[in-house]
């Protein structure tokens, strides 16, 4: 259970996964969240932007998060409904502050190689919030935001 | 040595290196590090024009957009460019939001981009 969710909301029961730090690891969780998302008859665009954000999340977590640290884990809970999924993604890292990301489309940025997953999640989700160690993110997707 | 599955495809097109990506090869973390090096093995030789193809591409994350700039600045430092083509509307969207569409020139289909190095057909 994630910290501070409650057991279910209407319903919805939150699903955990504990996934070991490895990068090939993302693709199984993210098209179970996908195909979860597609019974319940979410369009592509949401669908789209959901599996976009979710591997960004996971990728993050473990590479940022964990160090790619194999004796760490990436905690995952997702609950969805015809209306909304949520997603909770949580490492094992040492936190961070989301506000001092610098700005990858700024002109000094726009040539790193690095730093657009948050910016990403932020775009294609309706909701994104850490928690106040930085090692837990929330988003959430309306299926009519 | 397990041969590396392929990647991407090069093909040589008026002088022009054509890319293509096989459509599901960037979806699994380990193979955008193979995409990584295949472009970069790409830009090794001086003055390298390449067009990257996307086509049958549907998904794609901040990963290969990292490895797209670093191809970039590669080919740029050594006489080089890379031009897109045949994005999908979704991952446009993912270029423009990040405003890579103002790094990349970005043509719709890979013989437009071929011809803007050509001095053929403009896109």
């Amino acid at each position: 259970m994630p910290a501070n969710a409650p057991e279910s909301d209407n319903g919805m029961a939150w699903i955990e996964k504990q996934l070991p730090t490895r990068l090939e690891t993302i693709r199984e969780a993210e098209m179970e969240v996908v195909n979860r998302l597609e019974s319940l008859g979410y369009n592509e665009d949401i669908c789209f932007a959901v599996r976009l954000a979710f591997e960004e999340a996971i990728v993050n977590a473990m590479k940022h998060g964990n160090r790619m640290d194999p004796d760490r884990h990436v905690l995952l809970a997702y609950r969805a409904s015809p209306e909304r999924v949520e997603i909770r993604v949580r490492d094992e890292g040492d936190g961070f502050d989301p506000c001092g990301i610098p700005d990858p489309t700024a002109d000094e940025n726009l040539r790193k190689p690095c730093g657009r997953g948050i910016m990403l999640m932020r775009s294609y989700m309706d909701e994104v919030s850490y928690s106040s160690s930085g090692t837990e993110v929330l988003m959430v997707k309306y299926r009519h935001p | 040595m397990a041969q590396e599955p392929e990647i991407i495809h090069v093909a040589a097109r008026n002088g022009v290196k054509l890319v293509r990506v096989r459509a599901d090869a960037i979806l699994s973390e380990a193979d955008v590090e193979a995409f990584g090096r295949g472009l970069l093995a790409l830009a090794e030789m001086p003055g390298q024009r390449v067009v990257l193809s996307f086509l049958g591409v549907h998904h794609l994350t901040s990963l290969v957009l990292g490895k797209l700039i670093h191809m970039h600045k590669r080919l740029a430092e050594s006489g080089g460019e890379l031009r897109l083509a045949d994005i999908d509307p979704h991952i446009y969207e993912v270029f423009a939001i990040t405003h890579l569409d103002r790094l990349f020139q970005i043509y719709e289909r890979e013989e437009e981009a071929v011809a803007s190095f050509t001095g053929g057909a403009e896109a």
